[in-house]
């Protein structure tokens, strides 16, 4: 018999943790960009904000990431959604894979907004008890009553979970 | 000579520390220089973490080079993203040519929607750039203009000396 080595890698949920994490504070950062929306406090909080979603997915409680766009008017829309679904053991692909060529054709088509629109971001959880993180305390969300939503699909893809982007305006 | 170095964005690292991981490669490659002081280079890095993390995260590094540009050197840094992150082989060590090196500006890559953010970002910064890198061809054709410049008084002076 002739010797034989195999190279096996094992990818952790800090691993999907951190790249989903990444996507989704990425994708926020390029729609704001796009929609011309002053993200100064996103540059602020970027590490605080970058800790919490890593830690929330690590510990599977983290159901959605949200993004309001506030309107002088009073108005929120648009809203993007960001729902993390969690894969049980085994199943997932040890693969990371995020559609970005997709999400760059995707973003440009969005609605533009009128200037001094702001934005907020909201966590919500699929569990009943999630890690307190700095920064972050309790908020509500804005209603979406008459939007319309738009799912974009898959958005990235990692061992132990994915994540999708539902657009609503 | 041109040097392409490749940094392990996430799963590996996220953003935030990708972006560290860049500056201390650019710093440890520079302050080999007695004329560049370290910290002026890491405060420039400093200055635009804010965009640079966004780069990261929205996976333009891994398209888009951050360029320095310090005669002799002329370093492309990219990112790694994925799988391929997981299992780079990474060097981090400084890029050689960084001794002799004294005026250095960083080109930022400025995708279309990040132009006013990247362009806000460096703002009173004299050694961020969110222009095109010169080529380092242009910058090597300079220099051997120079040196040919040099080389013709040279050659006229000698001429002169015969007659």
């Amino acid at each position: 018999m002739s010797p034989t080595s195999t190279s096996v890698s094992t990818y952790t949920r800090t691993h999907t943790a951190v790249y989903l994490a990444d996507v989704v504070m990425g994708t926020i950062a390029d729609i704001l960009a796009e929609l011309k929306i002053d993200i100064t406090s996103l540059y602020r909080d970027w590490k605080q904000d970058e800790a919490a979603i890593i830690a929330w997915i690590e510990e599977e409680s983290l159901q959605q990431v949200v993004l309001e766009c506030h309107q002088p008017d009073g108005t929120v829309a648009p809203i993007i959604e960001f729902p993390v679904a969690y894969k049980s053991s085994g199943e997932g692909d040890a693969t990371f894979t995020a559609d970005r060529a997709a999400l760059a054709r995707y973003r440009a088509k969005l609605e533009r907004v009128p200037t001094k629109t702001t934005y907020g971001i909201i966590c919500t959880f699929r569990t009943t008890t999630h890690k307190q993180q700095p920064g972050w305390g309790p908020a509500s969300r804005a209603s979406t009553d008459g939007l319309k939503s738009l799912k974009f699909g898959t958005l990235a893809s990692a061992p132990h979970a994915a994540l999708s982007m539902r657009y609503l305006h | 000579m041109q040097r392409h170095r490749q940094v392990a964005a996430a799963p590996e690292r996220r953003a935030s520390e990708t972006w560290e991981a860049i500056g201390q490669l650019v710093v440890a490659t520079l302050e080999r220089s007695p004329d560049i002081a370290g910290s002026d280079v890491a405060a420039a890095m400093d200055a635009a973490s804010s965009v640079g993390r966004m780069l990261v995260a929205g996976g333009h590094l891994d398209k888009h080079a951050v360029v320095v540009v310090a005669n002799p050197v002329y370093l492309n840094i990219t990112t790694v993203s994925g799988i391929a992150a997981t299992n780079l082989d990474e060097d981090l060590g400084p890029v050689p040519g960084g001794t002799t090196a004294s005026a250095w500006t960083i080109y930022l890559p400025s995708p279309d929607h990040l132009g006013d953010a990247v362009r806000s970002a460096i703002t009173g910064s004299s050694h961020l750039s969110a222009e095109e890198p010169p080529a380092e061809s242009t910058t090597k054709s300079a220099n051997s203009e120079g040196a040919n410049v040099l080389n013709l008084d040279a050659l006229a002076q000698r001429l002169q000396e015969r007659k």
